[in-house]
Protein backbone atom coordinates (compact mmCIF):
# COMPACT_ATOMS: atom_id res chain seq x y z
CA UNK A 1 0.00 0.00 0.00
CA UNK A 2 1.79 3.50 -1.32
CA UNK A 3 1.87 6.49 0.96
CA UNK A 4 -0.99 7.88 -0.52
CA UNK A 5 -3.65 5.50 -0.13
CA UNK A 6 -3.09 4.70 3.36
CA UNK A 7 -6.59 4.64 5.29
CA UNK A 8 -6.71 6.62 8.19
CA UNK A 9 -8.43 5.00 11.20
CA UNK A 10 -9.16 7.15 14.44
CA UNK A 11 -9.03 5.53 17.57
CA UNK A 12 -11.50 7.19 20.50
CA UNK A 13 -10.12 4.82 23.35
CA UNK A 14 -9.65 5.83 27.26
CA UNK A 15 -7.55 2.67 28.21
CA UNK A 16 -4.13 3.66 27.71
CA UNK A 17 -3.00 -0.40 26.89
CA UNK A 18 -6.13 -1.03 24.81
CA UNK A 19 -4.99 2.12 22.49
CA UNK A 20 -1.52 1.12 22.46
CA UNK A 21 -2.46 -2.86 21.09
CA UNK A 22 -5.22 -1.22 18.57
CA UNK A 23 -2.51 0.98 17.33
CA UNK A 24 0.16 -1.34 16.79
CA UNK A 25 -2.48 -4.08 15.15
CA UNK A 26 -3.85 -1.63 12.90
CA UNK A 27 -0.46 0.45 11.88
CA UNK A 28 1.07 -3.40 11.27
CA UNK A 29 -1.98 -3.63 8.95
CA UNK A 30 -0.71 -0.29 7.07
CA UNK A 31 -3.22 2.09 8.36
CA UNK A 32 -2.54 5.61 9.29
CA UNK A 33 -3.85 6.15 13.24
CA UNK A 34 -5.27 8.79 15.56
CA UNK A 35 -5.54 8.10 19.12
CA UNK A 36 -7.76 10.07 21.01
CA UNK A 37 -8.44 9.95 24.76
CA UNK A 38 -11.88 11.10 25.57
CA UNK A 39 -15.06 12.43 24.04
CA UNK A 40 -14.11 15.73 23.47
CA UNK A 41 -10.85 15.23 22.13
CA UNK A 42 -12.17 12.38 19.77
CA UNK A 43 -14.73 14.84 18.32
CA UNK A 44 -11.84 17.61 17.70
CA UNK A 45 -10.37 14.68 15.82
CA UNK A 46 -13.08 13.17 13.81
CA UNK A 47 -13.08 16.59 11.96
CA UNK A 48 -9.75 17.19 11.87
CA UNK A 49 -7.63 14.05 11.09
CA UNK A 50 -10.54 13.57 8.68
CA UNK A 51 -10.31 9.94 9.28
CA UNK A 52 -11.88 6.81 6.88
CA UNK A 53 -13.14 5.43 9.63
CA UNK A 54 -13.60 5.51 13.30
CA UNK A 55 -13.06 2.63 16.31
CA UNK A 56 -15.30 4.14 19.44
CA UNK A 57 -15.31 2.79 23.00
CA UNK A 58 -18.47 3.93 24.93
CA UNK A 59 -17.39 4.95 28.33
CA UNK A 60 -15.01 7.76 27.55
CA UNK A 61 -14.30 11.05 29.99
CA UNK A 62 -15.92 14.45 29.33
CA UNK A 63 -18.79 13.01 26.41
CA UNK A 64 -19.28 9.38 26.29
CA UNK A 65 -19.52 7.33 22.78
CA UNK A 66 -23.43 7.80 22.40
CA UNK A 67 -22.94 11.76 22.48
CA UNK A 68 -19.94 11.23 20.38
CA UNK A 69 -21.54 9.65 17.90
CA UNK A 70 -24.81 11.37 18.26
CA UNK A 71 -22.15 14.88 17.02
CA UNK A 72 -20.81 13.08 14.25
CA UNK A 73 -23.66 11.63 12.35
CA UNK A 74 -25.35 16.05 12.88
CA UNK A 75 -22.40 16.63 11.46
CA UNK A 76 -22.20 17.06 7.66
CA UNK A 77 -18.47 17.25 7.61
CA UNK A 78 -18.11 13.68 9.24
CA UNK A 79 -21.50 11.92 8.97
CA UNK A 80 -20.52 9.63 6.72
CA UNK A 81 -17.60 7.89 8.24
CA UNK A 82 -18.02 4.52 9.30
CA UNK A 83 -18.14 4.29 13.07
CA UNK A 84 -17.01 0.56 14.83
CA UNK A 85 -18.03 1.00 18.13
CA UNK A 86 -16.19 -1.16 20.90
CA UNK A 87 -18.01 -1.86 23.85
CA UNK A 88 -17.83 -3.71 27.12
CA UNK A 89 -21.09 -3.38 27.75
CA UNK A 90 -22.57 -6.26 25.97
CA UNK A 91 -26.25 -5.97 26.89
CA UNK A 92 -28.06 -5.75 23.58
CA UNK A 93 -30.01 -2.41 24.38
CA UNK A 94 -26.79 -0.56 24.88
CA UNK A 95 -25.71 -1.82 21.51
CA UNK A 96 -28.82 -1.21 20.04
CA UNK A 97 -28.90 1.88 20.98
CA UNK A 98 -25.49 2.78 19.16
CA UNK A 99 -26.69 1.03 15.89
CA UNK A 100 -29.83 2.98 16.34
CA UNK A 101 -27.56 6.22 17.14
CA UNK A 102 -25.96 5.60 13.15
CA UNK A 103 -22.57 2.70 14.00
CA UNK A 104 -22.19 0.30 11.64
CA UNK A 105 -21.23 -2.56 13.85
CA UNK A 106 -20.09 -3.24 17.29
CA UNK A 107 -17.81 -5.83 18.88
CA UNK A 108 -17.38 -6.77 22.61
CA UNK A 109 -13.81 -6.38 23.23
CA UNK A 110 -13.24 -9.15 25.74
CA UNK A 111 -15.23 -11.35 22.92
CA UNK A 112 -12.70 -10.81 20.07
CA UNK A 113 -9.22 -11.16 19.16
CA UNK A 114 -7.01 -7.91 18.05
CA UNK A 115 -6.94 -10.11 14.51
CA UNK A 116 -10.93 -10.14 14.43
CA UNK A 117 -10.77 -6.53 15.01
CA UNK A 118 -8.66 -6.08 12.10
CA UNK A 119 -10.92 -8.34 9.73
CA UNK A 120 -14.15 -6.21 10.89
CA UNK A 121 -12.35 -2.55 10.37
CA UNK A 122 -11.43 -4.31 6.44
CA UNK A 123 -14.24 -5.70 6.07
CA UNK A 124 -16.26 -2.25 6.71
CA UNK A 125 -13.91 -0.19 4.85
CA UNK A 126 -14.27 -2.33 1.86
CA UNK B 1 -35.32 -37.20 62.47
CA UNK B 2 -35.50 -35.87 65.64
CA UNK B 3 -32.10 -34.78 65.62
CA UNK B 4 -32.80 -33.13 62.69
CA UNK B 5 -35.75 -31.12 64.53
CA UNK B 6 -33.42 -30.62 66.79
CA UNK B 7 -30.96 -29.11 64.29
CA UNK B 8 -33.79 -27.04 62.92
CA UNK B 9 -34.68 -25.39 66.45
CA UNK B 10 -31.05 -24.96 67.00
CA UNK B 11 -31.31 -21.06 66.00
CA UNK B 12 -29.08 -19.19 67.10
CA UNK B 13 -26.05 -21.28 65.21
CA UNK B 14 -28.35 -20.75 62.04
CA UNK B 15 -28.32 -16.81 62.68
CA UNK B 16 -24.70 -16.63 63.01
CA UNK B 17 -24.25 -18.34 59.71
CA UNK B 18 -26.25 -15.48 58.05
CA UNK B 19 -24.58 -13.44 59.57
CA UNK B 20 -27.96 -11.80 61.41
CA UNK B 21 -28.28 -10.23 64.75
CA UNK B 22 -30.89 -12.40 66.62
CA UNK B 23 -33.33 -9.62 66.74
CA UNK B 24 -33.15 -9.89 62.50
CA UNK B 25 -33.13 -13.39 62.36
CA UNK B 26 -36.70 -15.05 61.13
CA UNK B 27 -35.87 -18.37 62.88
CA UNK B 28 -35.54 -16.79 66.17
CA UNK B 29 -38.03 -14.47 66.09
CA UNK B 30 -40.75 -16.95 64.99
CA UNK B 31 -39.54 -18.77 68.28
CA UNK B 32 -40.49 -16.04 70.12
CA UNK B 33 -43.42 -15.03 68.50
CA UNK B 34 -44.72 -18.81 68.86
CA UNK B 35 -43.76 -19.28 72.85
CA UNK B 36 -45.29 -15.29 73.72
CA UNK B 37 -48.86 -16.24 71.60
CA UNK B 38 -48.96 -19.24 73.55
CA UNK B 39 -48.29 -17.31 76.80
CA UNK B 40 -50.97 -14.65 76.30
CA UNK B 41 -53.46 -16.90 74.79
CA UNK B 42 -52.81 -18.47 78.17
CA UNK B 43 -52.91 -15.12 80.05
CA UNK B 44 -56.59 -14.34 78.02
CA UNK B 45 -58.16 -16.97 79.16
CA UNK B 46 -57.33 -16.76 82.72
CA UNK B 47 -58.18 -13.35 82.81
CA UNK B 48 -61.48 -13.97 81.47
CA UNK B 49 -62.17 -16.54 83.41
CA UNK B 50 -60.94 -14.46 86.76
CA UNK B 51 -62.78 -11.67 86.42
CA UNK B 52 -65.81 -11.57 85.24
CA UNK B 53 -65.70 -8.28 83.25
CA UNK B 54 -65.64 -8.58 79.03
CA UNK B 55 -63.73 -5.37 78.92
CA UNK B 56 -60.76 -7.50 80.92
CA UNK B 57 -60.72 -10.58 77.77
CA UNK B 58 -60.86 -7.49 75.37
CA UNK B 59 -58.09 -5.82 76.60
CA UNK B 60 -56.06 -8.77 76.88
CA UNK B 61 -57.00 -10.14 73.11
CA UNK B 62 -56.17 -6.72 72.14
CA UNK B 63 -52.40 -6.88 73.86
CA UNK B 64 -52.11 -10.29 72.01
CA UNK B 65 -52.71 -9.13 68.64
CA UNK B 66 -50.44 -5.76 69.41
CA UNK B 67 -47.48 -8.34 70.18
CA UNK B 68 -47.99 -10.76 67.67
CA UNK B 69 -47.76 -7.72 65.39
CA UNK B 70 -44.45 -6.05 66.87
CA UNK B 71 -42.93 -9.05 66.48
CA UNK B 72 -44.35 -9.87 62.92
CA UNK B 73 -42.90 -6.22 62.02
CA UNK B 74 -39.21 -7.40 63.51
CA UNK B 75 -39.51 -10.25 61.36
CA UNK B 76 -40.65 -8.51 57.99
CA UNK B 77 -37.63 -6.10 58.52
CA UNK B 78 -35.12 -9.23 58.78
CA UNK B 79 -36.57 -10.41 55.30
CA UNK B 80 -36.34 -7.25 54.17
CA UNK B 81 -32.87 -6.76 54.65
CA UNK B 82 -31.79 -10.31 53.26
CA UNK B 83 -33.79 -9.19 50.18
CA UNK B 84 -31.90 -5.68 50.16
CA UNK B 85 -28.75 -8.10 50.99
CA UNK B 86 -29.57 -9.96 47.63
CA UNK B 87 -30.29 -7.44 45.19
CA UNK B 88 -26.80 -5.78 46.75
CA UNK B 89 -24.90 -9.06 45.57
CA UNK B 90 -26.26 -8.28 42.25
CA UNK B 91 -25.39 -4.81 41.76
CA UNK B 92 -22.13 -5.99 43.12
CA UNK B 93 -21.55 -8.95 40.85
CA UNK B 94 -22.57 -6.92 37.89
CA UNK B 95 -20.21 -4.15 38.68
CA UNK B 96 -16.96 -6.11 39.45
CA UNK B 97 -17.26 -8.40 36.20
CA UNK B 98 -18.11 -5.54 34.12
CA UNK B 99 -14.81 -3.77 35.73
CA UNK B 100 -13.12 -7.02 35.69
CA UNK B 101 -13.69 -7.00 31.42
CA UNK B 102 -11.64 -4.27 31.16
CA UNK B 103 -8.13 -5.14 31.94
CA UNK B 104 -8.85 -8.44 30.94
CA UNK B 105 -9.11 -7.36 27.65
CA UNK B 106 -6.14 -5.44 27.69
CA UNK B 107 -4.50 -8.80 28.60
CA UNK B 108 -5.58 -10.19 25.91
CA UNK B 109 -4.83 -7.94 23.27
CA UNK B 110 -1.62 -7.19 24.57
CA UNK B 111 -0.61 -10.32 24.43
CA UNK B 112 -1.55 -11.13 20.71
CA UNK B 113 0.69 -8.20 20.22
CA UNK B 114 3.76 -9.67 21.49
CA UNK B 115 2.90 -12.97 19.67
CA UNK B 116 2.53 -11.15 16.62
CA UNK B 117 5.86 -9.28 17.93
CA UNK B 118 7.23 -12.40 17.85
CA UNK B 119 6.19 -14.31 15.09
CA UNK B 120 6.68 -11.10 12.77
CA UNK B 121 10.24 -9.85 13.84
CA UNK B 122 11.39 -13.29 13.73
CA UNK B 123 12.34 -13.04 17.65
CA UNK B 124 13.22 -17.01 18.49
CA UNK B 125 11.31 -17.48 22.40
CA UNK B 126 12.81 -20.04 24.17
CA UNK B 127 10.73 -22.85 24.92
CA UNK B 128 10.49 -22.12 28.22
CA UNK B 129 8.87 -18.76 27.55
CA UNK B 130 6.66 -19.66 25.35
CA UNK B 131 5.23 -22.37 27.71
CA UNK B 132 5.00 -19.07 30.48
CA UNK B 133 3.48 -16.86 28.00
CA UNK B 134 0.95 -20.16 27.15
CA UNK B 135 0.36 -20.28 30.75
CA UNK B 136 -1.20 -16.34 30.94
CA UNK B 137 -3.04 -16.81 27.98
CA UNK B 138 -5.08 -19.60 29.26
CA UNK B 139 -4.99 -18.51 33.16
CA UNK B 140 -6.48 -15.19 31.23
CA UNK B 141 -8.70 -17.02 28.89
CA UNK B 142 -10.24 -18.75 31.86
CA UNK B 143 -10.63 -15.88 33.24
CA UNK B 144 -12.75 -14.34 30.64
CA UNK B 145 -15.06 -16.82 30.52
CA UNK B 146 -15.90 -17.20 34.50
CA UNK B 147 -16.60 -13.36 34.66
CA UNK B 148 -19.17 -13.81 31.27
CA UNK B 149 -20.56 -16.54 33.27
CA UNK B 150 -21.07 -14.25 36.26
CA UNK B 151 -22.71 -11.61 33.45
CA UNK B 152 -25.07 -14.14 32.09
CA UNK B 153 -25.97 -15.13 35.34
CA UNK B 154 -27.01 -11.88 36.33
CA UNK B 155 -28.46 -10.77 33.18
CA UNK B 156 -30.72 -13.95 33.61
CA UNK B 157 -31.24 -13.37 37.09
CA UNK B 158 -32.60 -9.23 36.13
CA UNK B 159 -34.70 -10.63 33.55
CA UNK B 160 -32.34 -8.90 31.41
CA UNK B 161 -30.91 -11.24 29.12
CA UNK B 162 -32.33 -11.32 25.60
CA UNK B 163 -32.73 -14.69 23.48
CA UNK B 164 -32.88 -14.40 19.84
CA UNK B 165 -34.48 -17.67 18.66
CA UNK B 166 -34.60 -19.29 15.70
CA UNK B 167 -35.13 -22.69 14.19
CA UNK B 168 -32.01 -24.49 14.69
CA UNK B 169 -31.09 -28.53 14.45
CA UNK B 170 -29.95 -29.98 18.00
CA UNK B 171 -27.56 -32.36 16.32
CA UNK B 172 -25.40 -30.03 14.84
CA UNK B 173 -25.16 -28.23 17.97
CA UNK B 174 -23.87 -30.98 19.63
CA UNK B 175 -21.30 -31.28 17.32
CA UNK B 176 -20.07 -28.11 17.26
CA UNK B 177 -20.04 -28.63 20.89
CA UNK B 178 -18.30 -31.69 20.61
CA UNK B 179 -15.60 -29.84 18.53
CA UNK B 180 -14.95 -27.49 20.79
CA UNK B 181 -14.25 -29.52 23.65
CA UNK B 182 -11.70 -31.86 21.87
CA UNK B 183 -8.65 -30.46 24.04
CA UNK B 184 -10.56 -31.64 26.80
CA UNK B 185 -11.44 -34.87 25.93
CA UNK B 186 -8.55 -36.16 24.25
CA UNK B 187 -6.55 -34.77 28.13
CA UNK B 188 -8.82 -36.90 29.55
CA UNK B 189 -9.27 -39.46 27.04
CA UNK B 190 -12.67 -40.21 27.08
CA UNK B 191 -14.72 -41.88 24.70
CA UNK B 192 -17.89 -40.31 23.09
CA UNK B 193 -20.32 -41.94 22.06
CA UNK B 194 -22.96 -40.18 20.11
CA UNK B 195 -26.54 -41.20 19.00
CA UNK B 196 -28.42 -38.74 16.97
CA UNK B 197 -31.87 -39.89 15.69
CA UNK B 198 -31.89 -38.83 11.93
CA UNK B 199 -35.09 -36.58 10.64
CA UNK B 200 -35.40 -34.91 14.32
CA UNK B 201 -37.56 -31.68 13.23
CA UNK B 202 -35.90 -28.37 14.82
CA UNK B 203 -36.28 -26.34 17.55
CA UNK B 204 -36.76 -22.94 17.68
CA UNK B 205 -34.46 -21.88 20.52
CA UNK B 206 -31.54 -18.94 20.72
CA UNK B 207 -28.23 -20.47 19.37
CA UNK B 208 -25.78 -19.23 21.87
CA UNK B 209 -27.89 -20.41 25.01
CA UNK B 210 -28.72 -23.53 23.42
CA UNK B 211 -25.17 -24.17 23.09
CA UNK B 212 -24.08 -22.97 26.29
CA UNK B 213 -26.87 -25.31 27.91
CA UNK B 214 -25.48 -28.47 25.82
CA UNK B 215 -22.00 -27.65 26.38
CA UNK B 216 -21.88 -27.17 30.15
CA UNK B 217 -23.74 -30.81 30.15
CA UNK B 218 -21.82 -32.32 28.04
CA UNK B 219 -18.35 -30.64 29.48
CA UNK B 220 -19.43 -31.63 32.67
CA UNK B 221 -19.75 -35.63 31.80
CA UNK B 222 -16.36 -35.53 30.50
CA UNK B 223 -14.96 -33.81 33.87
CA UNK B 224 -16.64 -35.54 36.04
CA UNK B 225 -15.88 -39.11 34.24
CA UNK B 226 -12.50 -40.84 34.97
CA UNK B 227 -9.74 -41.00 32.81
CA UNK B 228 -10.44 -43.08 30.19
CA UNK B 229 -14.30 -43.24 30.78
CA UNK B 230 -17.22 -42.63 28.35
CA UNK B 231 -20.15 -40.02 27.67
CA UNK B 232 -22.62 -41.03 25.75
CA UNK B 233 -24.84 -38.47 24.17
CA UNK B 234 -28.28 -39.22 23.10
CA UNK B 235 -30.44 -37.47 21.49
CA UNK B 236 -34.21 -38.53 20.02
CA UNK B 237 -37.84 -38.24 19.37
CA UNK B 238 -40.01 -38.98 22.96
CA UNK B 239 -43.35 -39.10 21.43
CA UNK B 240 -43.74 -35.08 20.71
CA UNK B 241 -40.40 -33.72 22.48
CA UNK B 242 -37.19 -33.54 21.66
CA UNK B 243 -34.60 -35.52 24.37
CA UNK B 244 -31.00 -35.38 24.85
CA UNK B 245 -29.40 -37.09 27.15
CA UNK B 246 -25.93 -36.73 28.57
CA UNK B 247 -24.95 -40.04 30.27
CA UNK B 248 -21.49 -40.87 32.53
CA UNK B 249 -20.49 -43.23 34.38
CA UNK B 250 -17.70 -41.16 36.58
CA UNK B 251 -17.92 -39.88 40.34
CA UNK B 252 -22.11 -38.76 40.24
CA UNK B 253 -23.81 -36.79 42.62
CA UNK B 254 -24.10 -37.74 46.19
CA UNK B 255 -28.43 -38.49 47.18
CA UNK B 256 -28.21 -35.28 50.12
CA UNK B 257 -27.19 -32.82 47.39
CA UNK B 258 -29.45 -33.50 44.61
CA UNK B 259 -31.95 -30.88 45.34
CA UNK B 260 -29.16 -28.66 45.12
CA UNK B 261 -27.47 -29.41 41.87
CA UNK B 262 -29.17 -26.29 40.35
CA UNK B 263 -28.67 -23.94 42.86
CA UNK B 264 -26.34 -20.63 42.01
CA UNK B 265 -22.79 -21.37 42.96
CA UNK B 266 -22.86 -25.06 44.32
CA UNK B 267 -20.52 -27.36 43.78
CA UNK B 268 -20.85 -31.21 44.81
CA UNK B 269 -18.51 -32.49 47.02
CA UNK B 270 -17.81 -35.12 45.17
CA UNK B 271 -14.11 -36.52 44.85
CA UNK B 272 -13.31 -34.34 41.43
CA UNK B 273 -14.47 -31.29 43.04
CA UNK B 274 -10.84 -29.77 43.74
CA UNK B 275 -9.53 -31.52 40.01
CA UNK B 276 -12.38 -29.36 38.05
CA UNK B 277 -12.87 -26.20 37.81
CA UNK B 278 -15.68 -23.87 37.91
CA UNK B 279 -17.66 -21.81 40.12
CA UNK B 280 -20.91 -23.69 40.38
CA UNK B 281 -22.78 -22.04 37.35
CA UNK B 282 -22.98 -24.06 35.10
CA UNK B 283 -25.98 -25.95 35.26
CA UNK B 284 -28.00 -23.13 36.83
CA UNK B 285 -27.24 -21.29 33.49
CA UNK B 286 -28.17 -24.47 31.19
CA UNK B 287 -31.03 -24.99 33.65
CA UNK B 288 -32.43 -20.93 33.53
CA UNK B 289 -31.35 -20.86 29.19
CA UNK B 290 -33.77 -24.50 28.55
CA UNK B 291 -36.75 -23.31 31.00
CA UNK B 292 -36.63 -19.97 29.18
CA UNK B 293 -37.54 -21.67 26.20
CA UNK B 294 -40.10 -23.82 27.89
CA UNK B 295 -38.15 -27.01 28.28
CA UNK B 296 -36.67 -29.29 30.73
CA UNK B 297 -33.69 -29.93 32.39
CA UNK B 298 -33.11 -32.89 34.89
CA UNK B 299 -30.80 -35.38 36.25
CA UNK B 300 -30.35 -38.44 37.61
CA UNK B 301 -27.20 -39.69 39.40
CA UNK B 302 -25.66 -42.07 42.19
CA UNK B 303 -22.67 -41.18 44.17
CA UNK B 304 -19.64 -43.56 42.67
CA UNK B 305 -21.82 -44.33 39.85
CA UNK B 306 -22.31 -41.48 37.37
CA UNK B 307 -24.71 -39.25 35.94
CA UNK B 308 -27.57 -38.46 33.19
CA UNK B 309 -28.75 -35.00 32.71
CA UNK B 310 -31.82 -34.98 30.17
CA UNK B 311 -32.90 -31.56 28.55
CA UNK B 312 -36.46 -32.05 27.17
CA UNK B 313 -37.83 -29.58 24.33
CA UNK B 314 -40.75 -29.21 21.89
CA UNK B 315 -39.95 -29.23 18.18
CA UNK B 316 -40.25 -25.83 16.34
CA UNK B 317 -43.91 -24.79 15.31
CA UNK B 318 -43.98 -25.88 11.72
CA UNK B 319 -44.38 -22.44 9.18
CA UNK B 320 -43.33 -19.97 11.64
Amino acid sequence: MSEQEKKKILIIEDDQSLQSALVEIIQQEGFETESAFDGEEGLAKARSFGPDLILLDIILPKKDGFEVLLEIKKDEATKNIPVLVLTNLEEVNNIQKALDLGANSYLVKSDFSLKEVVEKVKAILK
Amino acid sequence: MFWKLLDDLNFIARCKKYKLGLWQCPNFLFLVMGFLTIVSMFGAYFASKNFDDETVTVVSVTTVAIVIITIGSFIIRGVEKIAEANVMKNEFISIVSHQLCGPLAAIKWNMEILENDESSNNLKLTAKQEAFLKNIKEANDKMLKLVNQLLEVNRIDEGRAVFKNDNIDLGEIIDQVILELKDLILEREIEIKKRISPDLPPIFADPDGIKTAVKNLISNAIKYSRQKGKVEIDLKLDGRQILLAVKDWGVGIPRYQHRKVFEKFFRSANEARYRTDGIGLGLYLARAIVENLGGKLWFESEAGKGSTFYISLSPAQKNL
